[in-house]
């Protein structure tokens, strides 16, 4: 049995991997959409549009840039998914919840940010996504990806 | 203007497949793909190996093993032409000029290069303790070039690396994976081919020395050195317990008798040992 | 230095346009991080010292630009844009401009 293991240790090794990435990638997107779906609501008073906005006179008390930002990178479960899907082409599902979970969270922490500040809205938002690092998919890279929200959070001068 | 804050539970940018249904989708049309290459690359391969003739092969051998040609042994290539000297006449190995060398080496083996040339590792010689047994792993690198089964290895092989580069770039990861899995099973050959070679050996052997004697020792003692059969799943070499039997079997189905096998000659005893700082480097 | 990426600053009269202000850094990631988000790349999830570390960088663009803007006379920047880039391996561009203007 010993014998078995040592003679496939490359074999054993990948499906090992295989086998961490996965469980722990798909633990911790759960863990995490659980966590966004619960903020998003808390937050959903404060208004977020991607116009600019027109204020009427001495409406607005102050305005000022918020942002936030997440670096994600995929498991290496999903990893190895996406390089197969490269292989036939079609949509990269192992992607998707990534760059949406990356998304989420950077305008959340805009958002936290914005009402830590005592903002009442956030008007302009900009949403940005770049990759850090190396192609994801090369051998020993650290591939991931950031988002980034910002917008203009304003105080209202509210009676 | 008014806002309104809503919150939908759906999430429109997330496909609903499960991550591992995809998995098994992927890998399972991956190995399809595979399957189907490989069988068509390895029948066409076959037949296009039989279609070469043994001039092209000669030449092609002449310019990618050059390297060998320069210091042929005379000892080795005494016993191979009695063997070839045996053959029957209309064996297609005449059209072949064969080349025997002696590498430095403590591997105890031989290989059969495209062209006819054939190389004798050091070790082989060093451990083999008759005539017979030399002869029968000479005639069994014969049976190879009778067979060509070495054009057919360097074939598949070189097809089935150089496709998965193309496919995959050189650099990523599934094409190492996939030369690993290719080198691990295309790099020896198949247990067909070994038995077919041990076949032709054998009776090569029989016409040459007029009986069967020595013709196992080889595997015996790769047997012994060896110890139990390791399993690897990757590979797919004979294990050399079940060449000795089939060799066993094959001599009592025909009859051949076994006698009593020659002790190795003088004159390649002395050559194992000092001479060997003439040999240059072999890449192998 | 009042900072929106809106056209104007809400509330507030631009009085005089100083023209673009911009700020840059470029910031490579450093070896022990690098190990961290190796291991981390196995089980996927945030890379939060590249979070941080892309925060930091973004921040001083950001100061850099008011800098910038301060020494032409201005008290705002408006209308900001950020930008990301990889420069060269494993080194990435923070990039961040905007308009100066004073407000009152």
């Amino acid at each position: 049995m010993l014998e078995v293991i040592f003679g496939n240790l490359d074999l054993f090794l990948f499906l090992l991997l295989m086998a961490v990435g996965y469980s722990c990638g798909t633990i911790a997107e759960k863990r995490h959409y659980k966590s966004i779906i619960r903020r998003e609501k808390e937050l959903i008073k404060l208004m977020l549009v991607n116009a600019e906005g027109h204020f009427a006179d001495g409406a607005v008390n102050n305005s000022f840039l918020v942002s936030g930002s997440m670096v994600v990178s995929n498991d290496y479960f999903k990893r190895l998914l996406a390089i197969l899907r490269n292989f036939f082409g079609g949509r990269v599902k192992a992607y998707e919840t990534l760059i949406d979970r990356a998304r989420r969270e950077a305008i959340l922490r805009m958002k936290e940010e914005a009402k830590a500040k005592g903002a009442h809205m956030i008007v302009n938002l900009r949403l940005e996504t770049s990759t850090i690092g190396r192609s994801a998919n090369k051998k020993n890279s650290v591939g991931s990806i950031e988002a980034l929200a910002y917008g203009t959070a304003v105080v209202m001068n509210r009676p | 203007m008014k806002f309104t804050p809503k919150h939908i539970d759906e999430n429109v940018n997330v496909s609903k497949t499960h991550p591992l249904g995809e998995l098994a989708w992927l890998v399972g049309g991956m190995l399809l793909l595979a399957l189907v290459f490989y069988l068509v690359l390895g029948v066409t391969a076959d037949l296009a190996v039989a279609k070469i003739p043994i001039k092209a092969e000669v030449w092609l051998g002449e310019h990618f093993v050059a390297s060998f040609e320069a210091n042929e042994d005379e000892a080795l290539r005494r016993r191979l032409q009695r063997l070839l000297d045996n053959l029957p006449a209309d064996s297609p190995l005449h059209q072949y000029t064969f080349t025997v060398q002696l590498v430095k080496n403590e591997e105890a083996n031989a290989l059969a290069l495209p062209g006819g040339h054939i190389v004798v590792f050091s070790g082989l010689v060093e451990q083999a303790e008759s005539e017979n047994e030399l002869a029968m792993v000479l005639a069994h690198e014969l049976g190879h070039f009778a067979h060509r089964d070495h054009l057919k290895r360097l074939g598949r092989g070189l097809g089935l690396t150089v496709a998965a580069i193309l496919v995959f770039g050189e650099d990523s990861a599934i094409s190492r994976l996939m030369s690993n899995l290719f080198l691990a099973t295309e790099s020896g050959y198949s247990r067909q081919q070994e038995s077919d070679a041990d076949r032709f050996g054998l009776e090569l052997l029989v016409n040459s020395f007029g009986h069967a004697g020595g013709a196992t020792d080889f595997f015996a003692r790769v047997v012994k050195k060896a110890g139990r059969r390791v399993p690897y799943l990757l590979a797919s070499h004979p294990h050399p317990e079940d060449r000795i039997e089939e060799l066993q079997s094959l001599i009592r189905e025909n009859g051949y008798p076994v006698e009593k096998s020659a002790p190795l000659g003088d004159d390649l005893l002395s050559e194992t040992e000092p001479e060997q700082e003439a040999e240059t480097a072999v890449d192998q | 230095m009042i900072m929106t990426n809106v056209g104007s600053v809400p509330g507030k009269k631009i009085v005089e346009h100083f023209g673009i202000v911009q700020g840059s850094t470029v910031r490579a990631k450093h070896f022990g991080r690098d190990m961290m988000a190796g291991l981390k790349n196995l089980v996927g999830g945030e890379l939060k010292g590249y979070t941080e570390l892309l925060q930091e960088s973004r921040q001083e663009a950001m100061d850099r630009m008011s800098e910038q803007a301060r020494l032409m006379g201005a008290n705002a920047v408006v209308n900001i844009r950020f930008a990301t880039s990889s420069v060269a391996q494993g080194a990435a561009e923070l990039f961040a401009y905007g308009t100066a203007v004073k407000v009152e």
